[in-house]
């Protein structure tokens, strides 16, 4: 997960988001910008069908490497498929992928964590001792191993990401549990007469998922730049599938007569990325100044 | 915090002494830079990958080679005699030769050869005439005779191939004579001699003053290690490299590129191997003639020139090109006829109904997998462009972009209806492929296994093989090729053509050699 | 302090060799067959034959367990058998790849430290104003942009455009610092931006107060007391950067044909080389780890709590 450097520090110092002054208009206006960045890209990845003037795969060798014209706005590529149709699908496999991606992690690092909190015991070291083995790994060359072992595709690109970022919330969920477990109120629950897992459901899963929803959504950026990594290098999604690394990979060999058939694809990674780091940064801001980082 | 400074200022003289270890120092001067995807390897002559073709050519001669109108030349050998019946070979070597260790050439050293490479010979009964010695002795110092078990007219093809046999000093050889474990040095006859390894970097070569024949006139060629062919493009550009040759060294854009740069030359060589596609012959649609047939009719091989290679591909008829011995058998092309290709499926049952656009037969969809190898990027394209054009037709691609391994299996397995099947060039045509069609696991062979005529093919690739009459031979030839031509196993698109890009100011008397894998680079000069 | 630096050795051990555990079982519960792939490399048709005696050779047809102590025990001497590409020793090949890597990576985290210190320390001076505001806007773009991007940007620029500098291979300064920089770009990003944060957070703290009330000169304060503890989070937070950094350099030695050990591992990817790709991930981890342990112990050195508890002395 990446820190952004807008550390809480600021609100001790500066006056918070709802109050009058620059910097909170300014924060203000970068939220608004990224949200309505994020729906547009989310927009297009839904719509693709409606929204892409060509067929993405279509290829058309009398137009191959057309300029910007009425007929294609962003020109043609190597194969004459419309870039700009290209683009606009190529949100779906980005931005579909990192929402596979971030759910599937939610997911296992969620069951794994709370369940090995909130059992402890034996079960608890035993799962701990297998997040701390993966945690070991840096995170992309685990993910590269994984591909090696796996195979290429978007499916095992998914299931590398998932592997290799799943153990790091696993942890927080599980101390985030551990800790819940032994509040009063759940005392007092169980006292009560509530069973174990009504009690769990109730009580501690809803603070626990929101924190979770939380933690992910910080990392949607740093997920991003991995897919379009291992993309970029060939091991991700195949061509034809549009997808942007891939396209910034396919347009390197023009990079003398057409260079803006990598640029833009580049333009969307960052874009992307940046409407996901923003918000997440403010948000963190807002919430807990203190939040561990992980990388 | 002492300590933090104490810590930056060591890193930062760490790095600085590493940087000037890490320096360039590559002495250009009178040396022909040349790139390669990978380190040439060990140079073992008589082992494959890793070790490069080119680079094995470079060190290592054999005893005939094939000269560039497609006969056999003197090399090692100055002179042989066969004898009427096919079977004797006397080689009359060439004296006063001396490989780069030292070390004399004589008969005795190509005995020690021979015997280590059929020592293992299991290894490379690809090539046909691993399985015909019988035995072979030094005659005399200067003279060697090899003895063939049944008649092979291809041996002295065969035996001037860039592997595996070529001849290792016999100093070099490990101390039980068995290469195929390794060598001692990369001591070859020819005109080079590699004088260093840089893994991951380059390899060096020097010109060997110990040569018999003209000596190289440019004293180094340094092959720099460039995986992936935008790099390199990139280092011709910024004159990092001074050469590009071959196929596949950078791509059809590139070379279109660089054909219109001033000051820069790009050469393209006549046909050297076949772009061409294996149909199954065994399996689902692909098992019926008119469809087969049909592939022929609706690919449009200029469109498909024009647009993968630029134009830069001679478009291809047959599987091999007329310029290929005994190839030169006017057949009858397919045609670019889409409405004749329509027709033909429409003959053959599979019909398009209104408002569909794959046709069916029986309920089946007619659907095949066009199989390739997915991060080659000409293949991919050829493969795209191929599918676009059926699709017109009612004929569904399934395109299957695949890694090696997997395609690999595929075509052990038989497991495909098309697949992409590039022919392997000059010397090695026609008798070499022509052999391999017999043997199971081969793409060829698995792709004719369901034609009627199988066993008569094989038949006659057998005599063909064996006959030592050329008039035999070439009707042979032309009975296994039409065959193979008018039953459509085999969707020729284009023949392969080699670049070669260089600066005229840098680099002089560049030509294309005779082979695909064998650069002249002796012949070069550098100003 | 040597008995910590002790303890922390001993765990790794164990930790070692789980990773072993975890690399060599992802390996063999993969959907390929090493088999397959040693002889394709070797241009030998995939017969039954030749790929029953392919997995002789390699071990393969033994049960797990077995595969695995051999394994482990082949690889505590370092040998990690030969490439299928190459038929060379694998451990060779990377020893040799390494120090490239190695090299890189240490500019990479040269750069980092060295331009994020200035310019967060200049962030936090100028808190509120422009260089803040700037370096803000910088950070984002900086932790938003993907490197090879960059790196191909770089490339049109300097090398294309210019001339300036090569498009690739090793070397020194002139080949190292574009691929430095793409590497070291995000962290160097975060690091500012955390070395902002902990120098503003450290100037609003109660002992600079009573430093300033006594009447300390505000240079001093910067050096001595700020910038020294906004130090010390930065040295954990190196622990994490090296693990992008390390992903990052594979990335980074494709684009620029760097030989080093990720581009060697990315070809190995491709051709299915098995031998590569377990030795890779096992050295990496491993030289991952021990940067994480030395971190660990630098930060326990100079934080003056830890020294404190062990020297007994209050002054810096």
């Amino acid at each position: 997960m990446t820190d952004t450097g807008l550390t809480g520090n600021d609100s001790l110092i500066l006056p918070p988001l709802a109050g009058p002054g620059r910097r909170a208009t300014a924060r203000k206006a970068a939220l608004a910008l990224s949200a309505l960045v994020l729906a547009g890209l989310i927009g297009m990845a839904i719509f693709a069908p409606l929204a892409a003037p060509y067929d993405p795969m279509e290829i058309n060798l009398e137009e191959r490497l057309a300029p910007i014209s009425s007929r294609h706005w962003l020109g043609t590529d190597h194969l004459g498929r419309d870039v700009l149709s290209r683009l606009i699908w190529g949100a779906r496999a980005s931005m579909g992928s990192v929402v596979v991606i971030a759910g599937l992690i939610m997911a296992t690092g969620f069951i794994t964590g709370a369940f090995s909190g909130y059992i402890g015991g034996r079960t608890d070291s035993v799962i701990m001792r297998v997040c701390e083995a993966f945690m070991t790994f840096p995170t992309f060359i685990l993910a590269l191993f994984l591909i090696g072992v796996l195979g290429t595709g978007l499916t095992n690109v998914i299931l590398a990401i998932v592997l290799t970022h799943w153990a790091w919330y696993a942890r927080i969920i599980r101390g985030m549990v551990m800790n819940l477990k032994n509040r009063d109120f759940i005392l007092a629950a169980r006292v009560a007469g509530g069973g174990p897992v009504k009690i769990f459901l109730r009580h501690i899963a809803p603070p626990v998922l929101a924190q979770l929803v939380i933690l992910a959504s910080l990392d949607l950026g740093h997920m991003m730049l991995h897919v379009s990594g291992l993309s970029f290098l060939g091991l991700g999604i195949q061509p034809p599938t549009p997808e942007w690394g891939c396209m910034i990979n396919d347009a390197r060999q023009q990079i003398w007569t057409n260079p803006e058939l990598a640029i833009i694809p580049g333009v969307m990674i960052f874009l992307t990325v940046l409407a996901f780091n923003i918000p997440g940064d403010i948000l963190r801001d807002k919430l807990d100044p203190t939040l561990v980082e992980r990388e | 915090m002492r300590l933090l400074y104490a810590f930056m200022a060591a890193w930062c003289l760490t790095f600085g002494l590493a940087g000037s270890l890490f320096a360039q120092n590559i002495d250009r001067e009178d040396t022909i830079i040349f790139s390669c995807l990978s380190n040439v390897g060990p140079l073992n002559p008589h082992l494959y990958s890793p070790n490069q073709m080119f680079a094995q050519s470079m060190v290592y001669e054999p005893l005939v080679k094939l000269k560039p109108d497609g006969s056999i030349g003197p090399a090692l050998a100055e002179k042989w005699a066969i004898s009427d019946d096919g079977l004797h070979y006397t080689f009359y070597l060439r004296r006063d030769v001396r490989f780069s260790d030292g070390e004399p050439f004589n008969a005795e050293a190509v005995a020690k050869n021979f015997e280590a490479v059929m020592g293992n010979a299991e290894r490379h009964k690809w090539l046909g005439v691993t399985g015909k010695i019988a035995g072979f002795e030094a005659v005399g110092p200067y003279e060697f005779k090899l003895t063939l078990n049944s008649p092979y007219y291809p041996c002295l093809e065969d035996l001037s191939l860039p592997r595996p046999f070529r001849m290792l000093s016999p100093a070099a050889f490990p101390d039980d004579g068995d290469t195929s474990k390794g060598i001692k040095t990369p001591a070859g006859t020819g005109p080079w001699r590699l004088a260093k390894i840089a893994l991951g970097e380059y390899d060096l070569f020097e010109r060997n003053e110990l040569y018999w024949g003209e000596k190289a006139k440019v004293s180094k060629v340094l092959v720099s290690v460039i995986p992936d062919p935008v790099s390199r493009a990139l280092a011709f550009e910024t004159g990092e490299i001074d050469l590009i040759y071959g196929l596949g060294q950078i791509n059809f854009d590139t070379f279109d590129r660089l054909r219109q740069t001033p000051k820069v030359s790009a050469e393209i060589s006549g046909p050297m191997g076949t772009m061409a596609a294996a149909i199954n012959t065994a399996k689902g649609p692909a098992a019926e003639l008119k469809v087969r047939k049909a592939l022929n009719h609706l690919t449009d091989k200029a469109a498909l020139i024009k647009g993968v290679t630029l134009g830069t591909q001679p478009r291809a008829e047959t599987l091999f090109a007329p310029e290929v011995p005994y190839c030169d058998l006017n057949l009858r092309p397919y045609e670019y006829d889409s409405a004749k290709a329509a027709a033909l499926l429409d003959e053959a049952g599979w019909k398009l109904a209104p408002g569909q656009k794959i046709r069916e037969k029986n309920g089946q969809p007619l659907v095949m997998d066009f199989c390739f190898v997915g991060n080659n990027a000409a293949h991919k394209a050829i493969a795209e462009v191929v599918q676009a054009q059926a699709g017109r037709v009612g004929l569904a691609l399934n395109l299957v972009g695949e890694e090696e391994d997997s395609f690999y299996r595929r075509q052990k397995d038989g497991d495909f209806h098309i697949i992409l099947n590039p022919t392997w060039g000059p010397p090695f045509e026609p008798h070499a492929l022509v052999s391999s069609m017999l043997l199971p696991a081969h793409a060829d062979f698995m792709a004719q296994a369901g034609l009627t005529m199988k066993a008569d093919i094989d038949a006659r690739i057998n005599e063909v093989l064996a006959t030592t009459d050329k008039a035999v031979r070439q009707k042979l030839y032309r009975d296994i090729l039409t065959m193979l031509h008018e039953q459509a196993v085999y969707l020729p698109l284009f023949h392969d053509a080699l670049f070669m890009v260089y600066r005229p100011e840098r680099l002089q008397n560049a030509r294309f050699g005779a082979e695909r894998s064998y650069i002249p680079f002796e012949e070069f000069s550098v100003k | 302090m040597l008995k910590f630096i002790i303890k922390r050795l001993l765990t790794l051990v164990p930790l070692l060799l789980a990773v072993s555990v975890v690399v060599f079982l992802l390996l063999r519960l993969g959907p390929n067959d090493p088999a397959m792939s040693y002889l394709r490399l070797s241009n030998i048709p995939p017969t039954d034959a030749a790929l029953a005696e392919a997995r002789a050779t390699l071990g393969l047809d033994r049960p797990v367990a077995v595969q695995y102590f051999a394994w482990l025990g082949r690889a505590l001497r370092l040998d990690f058998g030969i490439s299928y590409v190459t038929k060379a020793p694998v451990t060779d090949h990377l020893l040799h790849y390494l120090p490239n890597t190695l090299y890189l990576a240490g500019v990479s985290i040269l750069m980092t430290i060295g331009l994020s210190l200035p310019l967060g320390i200049m962030a936090a001076r100028y808190q509120g104003r422009w260089p803040d505001h700037l370096s803000r806007a910088l950070a984002y773009i900086g932790v938003s942009t993907p490197s090879f991007w960059l790196a191909f940007l770089m490339i049109m620029l300097f090398s294309v455009k210019l001339g300036w500098l090569p498009t690739r291979g090793l070397g020194g300064l002139s080949h190292v610092i574009m691929p430095a920089f793409s590497v070291a770009l995000m962290s160097l990003c975060i690091n500012m931006r955390l070395i902002r944060g902990n120098m503003l957070e450290q100037t609003h703290t109660r002992q600079v107060l009573y430093a300033r009330i006594r009447g300390v000169k505000e240079g001093y304060i910067t050096r001595g007391h700020v910038l020294k503890n906004s130090l010390i989070p930065v040295v954990t937070a190196l622990g994490m950067h090296i693990g992008e950094i390390l992903g990052g350099a594979v990335v980074a030695e494709v684009i620029f044909a760097w030989p080093g050990v990720g581009r060697y591992m990315v070809s190995a990817i491709f051709n299915r080389d098995f031998p590569v790709m377990q030795c890779f991930i096992l050295m990496m981890t491993t030289i991952f780890v021990l940067c994480n342990l030395f971190t660990d112990i630098l930060y326990a050195a100079i934080d003056p709590r830890m020294r404190l508890a062990n020297e007994g002395s209050g002054n810096d």
